[in-house]
This record gives C-alpha cells, sequence and structure tokens, in this order.
C-alpha cells in the first residue's frame, strides 16, 4: 500500500523548499515558509504581484536575446553560440511564463464561473 | 561553475559548442598549413592543437585551456628546386598528418553535435515539464 498522505505531504514539502529557495516568490505576500506558522492567507493580487516581479526577469533575458542578435548580424560580436544560448534562455522563460499565466487566467475563469 | 538553476544546462552545452568551434579552428589551421614551409621565423609550421579544461572539479563547462604546439619531428621531403631546400635538397615540411587532421575534425564535429543534441534534448524536456502546467 502506498501511503498517500505521506507522499503528498513529502511534494509539499518539496514545493516550498523550492518557493523559499526561488528568487521570485521572496518579498510578496506569497510566503511559503510561513503557510505551516501562521496560516498567512495570499490572494489572488499577490500571486499575480509574484508573476509580475518574474516578467521584469523574463524581460531582460528578451532584451539580452534581442541585443545578442543586433550585434550578430551588425558584426559587432562574431560568437553564435551566445546567440543561441541567450535565445534559448529567453525562449525557455518565455514558455514558463505563458504557462503559469495560462494557469492564472485558467483559475480566475474557473472562480468567476462558480455558481453561488 | 555552479549549476543549480535551470540554465546549467545549456550554459553547458554552450561551453562544449564554444570549446569544439576552437578545436575546429585549431584543426583548420593544421591542414591549410600542410605544406608550409616557412612561419616566417626560417622554420616549417608546428602543429597545433586545442587544449581543454574542465572549469570546475564538480559539475562543470569546458573552456580553452591553451593552443600547444606539437613537439614532433618536422617530415624531411626530397625537393631539390624549392627555395626552402638544404644543399642536399631536403626541405623540412610541417608535422601535420593530414589523415590524423581528417579524424580529429570529424571527432570534433561529433562532439560538437552531442553538444547541440544535449542542448536540444535539454530543452525538450523543459516543455515536457511545462506541460504539467496545463
Amino acid at each position: 500500500m502506498i501511503n498517500i498522505n505521506n507522499n503528498v505531504s513529502g511534494s509539499l514539502n518539496a514545493i516550498k523548499g523550492f518557493l523559499e529557495h526561488s528568487p521570485t516568490s521572496s518579498g510578496t505576500g506569497f510566503k511559503a515558509s510561513e503557510v505551516g506558522a501562521e496560516k498567512q492567507k495570499s490572494d489572488f493580487a499577490d500571486t499575480v504581484n509574484a508573476v509580475g516581479k518574474y516578467l521584469t526577469k523574463v524581460d531582460d533575458l528578451q532584451q539580452s536575446s534581442d541585443m545578442s542578435m543586433k550585434d550578430l548580424l551588425s558584426g559587432k560580436n562574431e560568437d553564435i553560440t551566445s546567440v543561441v544560448s541567450a535565445v534559448a534562455k529567453a525562449d525557455m522563460s518565455f514558455k514558463l511564463l505563458v504557462g503559469v499565466r495560462n494557469k492564472l487566467i485558467e483559475a480566475y475563469k474557473q472562480t468567476m464561473n462558480m455558481p453561488l | 561553475m555552479e549549476v543549480s538553476n535551470t540554465f546549467g544546462p545549456i550554459d553547458i552545452a554552450i561551453s562544449g559548442m564554444r570549446a569544439q568551434n576552437k578545436q575546429m579552428e585549431a584543426i583548420t589551421s593544421n591542414a591549410i598549413n600542410i605544406h608550409t614551409t616557412d612561419n616566417g621565423r626560417g622554420e616549417p609550421y608546428r602543429r597545433i592543437e586545442a587544449i581543454f579544461k574542465a572549469d570546475d572539479d564538480d559539475i562543470s563547462g569546458v573552456s580553452l585551456d591553451k593552443i600547444a604546439k606539437d613537439t614532433s619531428d618536422f617530415y624531411k621531403v626530397l625537393k631539390p628546386g624549392h627555395p626552402d631546400a638544404d644543399e642536399n635538397g631536403y626541405v623540412m615540411m610541417p608535422n601535420v598528418d593530414l589523415a590524423t587532421e581528417m579524424i580529429n575534425l570529424k571527432s570534433a564535429t561529433r562532439a560538437y553535435q552531442a553538444n547541440v543534441a544535449i542542448l536540444k534534448r535539454y530543452q525538450k524536456m523543459v516543455e515536457t515539464t511545462l506541460e504539467l502546467l496545463r
């Protein structure tokens, strides 16, 4: 028999640890470290704000990928691998952002469609 | 290089691609200078090889350590009419063997492809993980 409770709490702890170490979640209302302690409530806006902070990071990566592409095309930089690296990073972080955004909107819609 | 973030594998694969790029540069230099009897200092061209080193003894990328010179003997070829020939008609030719360079080129190409394959696969992996959000 699989102990489901154990599994669930284990993965929750893993998520908590991840959130504590991830830089995007610090300084917002979405503090996982305090969830267990005093059941601090975070509302939807806080989560959206947390995503907004991540947005600037994604934008930075996009900008740097843009810059490296421009540098390559203008001949300032001839290293094509750095362009590949910057583009791969920008692409990856943007996909994560879109995934989180879709999930958030889905959650919002589901909440709004809740029959009262 | 500490690898604790999502971009670690990308950086490592890119460092590998850069290193193999350098290796290919060295091979090209060897191949085109196979008949260069004068390197500007009265000596034939000496074969070079790119030597790599790991950035760290933990998980790490690779970087170019140095471009080393091959210290093996030059080839001696009988070419009496050659301007660089000695009094017996022998010319010192670079210590480059084209077959060796060909094999090295193949292995550098394969190593480059391996890095690209890893990069691609890693991107796929991250995308698979993000599908969990859907």
